[in-house]
This record gives structure tokens, C-alpha cells and sequence, in this order.
């Protein structure tokens, strides 16, 4: 699963690096510096083949913090209800795929090239697939606008200017790898910009509502999240990571507010939701 | 092994304290064109028993009725519950104590250090697109709860 990043290719490619680790004495630190600049330039034509390296790696880890949910039918519900709504995004040809995390802890999280991950412990707390559909719809809008690459891209600015040394001497693809998984476990745990989320909340509500749902659920799911005391430890990530489930309905009562109503009385089908998780007999 | 939603998370009566953001009309049903029946004062403190769309029901000393749902805040950071809801203890109960095997060394999870520590799991990945569902497959599992798609606008 070793990867030479697209980067970091193209970083030694353009500085000549592969020579370096000869004449390391005297390797020019601003040349690095500006190189890497370069690189940032260079990185915002990320083709989509690329991203899916990416999304590879960073999905790796994220399963590794936690496994999936030894639940077929569960699995493949998730699935459904994910790739209804993608189908209903600005990127349905991706090869979206849908995984319920093993994990108590109250969470989502979108890789990109079409991964999205989502917690037991969330949807534990959720009472109708309308709400399901939300919060995927949230999650699949950061993958089709590209946020976390974004993120990635901007970071590879600073991170190999900083450690361009040590890469061009190294010149391994093992130590570009875990750059990036480094990298990826720091996103997830910081997060993305407030804006980002802002985004994905009102078009994931736009996307549940293209794919025929009651608009309401991603409202709901906010509504339960801030009933939870914010200190306990099943939302301590989620809430490091993303603006106060107040702040963002407070978000979306100023600007989705007709969006919303005109499509409430759309289906929430909560009768399915609680049949799919009906306890074994 | 089954989630456990039913038996531990008994939602859908719920009475959650709430508090209303601003003004808001009370009305007898859950719809904009329904009869006023009251109104209640901003930063009132209310229970809300049930969601149906845009619309809770609430319990206040000033009337009961459904208002919008997006007039109620619940309680904030520090407020409200105090603690730890425990949860990842009891499922790491429920988990043994079901399967009666050794499913789980030690508490993994998605906490912040935990994620920190992670090493990469592609074999764990590579399950997941036995999962994966056709586009095909999803409009006809859409069909058959009578979602329709049709164009709507992004709001910027």
C-alpha cells in the first residue's frame, strides 16, 4: 500500500533532489523552500486518480483507529442510503463506498475519492433514515467540493517546506507516505475550516432533499448533538473538530429556512430506519 | 452482532429540556397554516416531547403546542447533563457478554489520541467494498421508499 506521493514526486522531480544525498553539504535550505511553493501551486491539479491515492491512505487509518461494524446488513443499508444521495451530488460517477465505524463515539468523516465513514455510536443516537441521509449528504458535500484535499494541499505547502531536507535526503516513498498519514490523522483530529463545515451543512440538506428526504433530518441530528453535554467523551472529537451544533443551526435558520419547508413533508422514513436495526432474535 | 439502538437509546418519547431562541407562535398542529394557538417568549424554558419535520412539540407554562424547531437551543456547553454518558462501557459489556468470545482487547475507538496512535489497517478497507451498493441498487432501494429525486438549488 506504499504510495509515492504525487508531491513528493514531483518535488524531487523538479529540484533534482535525487542527487541530493550526495553533495548534502551543500544543499540550498531557500531553493528547498521555494520549491515547495512551487509544489503548492502545482498540486492544485490533483486528477482524480491522485485523490483516490490519497483517499486510500487516509481511510486506511481511519479504519485502523477503528474497525468496522461486523454487521452486513447494516453495512449494505448505509451503503443505500449513501449512494442514493451521491447519486444525487455534483460527482455521482466516483466509486463511493460507505463504512459504520466500530466506535461508541459520536462521529462522520468524509476521505477523499469517495470514502465516508460514519460511528456506531451516531448512529445509535439517530431515529430515522431522513436524519441518516443528512448527515451523509453533510459528509458526501466535503468530498465532492474537495475540502479535505484542500486542506491537504495547503498543508503540503508548509509541511514540505519544513521537512524538504529530510525528505530530498531521505528520497524514500515510505517517508512520503507517512508524511501524508501524519498529516491526514492531524486534519482529522484539528478539522476543517468553520466555512467548510457551514458549506456541507446547508448543500447536505439540499443533497437529502434531491433525493426525495425530509430536509430536517441534518437539523435533528444538530438538535440531539446539543443536547449532549459537550464534555462527554462520545463527542469529544466531534466537537473539537466542527463549529457548535448551535452555532450551525443558528447557520441554517438564517439561510435554509425555505429550502427546508418547501420539501418537510418529504418522506423521513423512520419505520425503515428502526426495522434495519432491529435487535437479533 | 445487532446494534443495540432499541434497548439503550429509547428516543422517540423523549422530554428534553429546551430553551425558545425568539418569539414564537404556538400552534395546534405540526404545519405553517395551522390555527395559533398561543405564543411564547423568547429565552423561555420549554420541554420538547416530539419532532415531526420543521416542527417540535413542546410543553411550557405558557401553552403546549408545536413550534418551529429551529426556535429551540438545547442545553449548551457545561449546561444541562452532567457527565459522562458511559456508553462505550456499556457496549464494551454488551459486546463481550452477547458473543460470549473475546471480541475486543482493549478500548479502541475514535477519541483524539486514539486516532493519534493509529497505524493504517488496508486489509480492514479492502472489506469495505464488499459493502459497496450499485448506483442501480440505490435508486431501487430508493423505489421502494418512495423517494423521488428532483433538481434543487445549492443555497451559497
Amino acid at each position: 500500500m506504499i504510495r509515492l506521493l504525487f508531491f513528493a514526486v514531483f518535488f524531487l522531480s523538479t529540484t533534482g533532489m535525487a542527487h541530493a544525498q550526495f553533495r548534502l553539504p551543500s544543499l540550498d535550505v531557500n531553493r528547498l523552500v521555494d520549491s515547495a511553493k512551487n509544489l503548492g501551486k502545482a498540486t492544485k491539479e490533483i486528477n482524480q486518480e491522485e485523490e483516490i491515492a490519497i483517499g486510500r491512505d487516509l481511510a486506511a487509518t481511519l479504519v485502523g483507529a477503528a474497525p468496522l461494524v461486523a454487521d452486513v446488513r447494516v453495512q449494505r443499508y448505509v451503503n443505500s442510503v449513501g449512494r442514493w444521495i451521491a447519486s444525487q451530488s455534483e460527482r455521482p460517477d466516483l466509486l463511493w463506498q460507505f463504512g459504520v465505524l466500530d466506535a461508541p463515539q459520536l462521529n462522520a468523516f468524509a476521505v477523499p475519492g469517495g470514502t465516508i465513514f460514519i460511528t456506531r455510536g451516531l448512529l445509535e443516537r439517530m431515529q430515522s433514515e431522513a436524519e441518516l441521509a443528512g448527515v451523509l449528504g453533510h459528509e458526501i458535500v466535503h468530498v465532492v467540493k474537495k475540502h479535505h484535499l484542500k486542506a491537504i494541499q495547503k498543508g503540503a505547502m508548509s509541511a514540505l517546506a519544513g521537512d524538504a531536507l529530510s525528505i530530498a535526503v531521505q528520497n524514500k516513498n515510505a517517508a512520503a507516505n507517512e508524511k501524508l498519514v501524519s498529516f491526514g490523522k492531524e486534519m482529522y483530529s484539528r478539522g476543517l475550516d468553520k466555512g467548510d463545515e457551514y458549506e456541507a451543512d446547508r448543500l447536505g440538506i439540499v443533497y437529502a432533499a434531491r433525493a426525495g428526504y425530509d430536509p430536517y433530518g441534518l437539523p435533528s441530528v444538530l438538535q440531539t448533538l446539543q443536547s449532549i453535554n459537550a464534555q462527554d467523551s462520545a463527542v469529544a472529537l466531534m466537537f473539537k473538530t466542527h463549529p457548535a451544533p448551535g452555532d450551525r443551526l443558528d447557520q441554517l435558520g438564517e439561510k435554509m429556512q425555505p429550502t427546508l419547508d418547501a420539501y418537510s413533508s418529504q418522506p423521513n422514513l423512520a419505520d425503515r430506519f428502526r426495522a434495519e436495526f432491529k435487535p437479533a432474535k | 452482532m445487532r446494534l443495540l439502538i432499541l434497548l439503550l437509546f429509547p428516543l422517540l418519547a423523549w422530554a428534553e429540556p429546551a430553551t425558545t431562541i425568539r418569539q414564537v407562535e404556538v400552534k395546534k398542529a405540526p404545519a405553517a397554516d395551522a390555527e395559533t394557538i398561543g405564543q411564547i417568549a423568547e429565552n423561555t424554558a420549554v420541554d420538547a416531547l416530539e419532532r415531526k419535520g420543521g416542527w417540535t412539540r413542546v410543553k411550557s407554562a405558557s401553552g403546549d403546542g408545536w413550534v418551529r424547531m429551529l426556535a429551540l437551543r438545547f442545553g449548551g456547553p457545561g449546561e444541562a447533563k452532567k457527565g459522562d454518558s458511559g456508553i462505550s462501557k456499556l457496549f464494551n459489556v454488551a459486546r463481550t457478554g452477547s458473543s460470549g468470545t473475546t471480541v475486543t482487547t482493549g478500548v479502541r475507538g475514535l477519541d483524539p489520541e486514539m486516532l493519534a496512535n493509529a497505524q493504517p489497517n488496508p486489509a480492514e478497507l479492502a472489506k469495505m467494498e464488499q459493502f459497496a451498493v450499485t448506483p442501480q441498487a440505490a435508486a431501487g432501494f430508493a423505489a421502494k421508499g418512495k423517494l423521488k429525486a428532483h433538481p434543487v438549488e445549492e443555497v451559497k
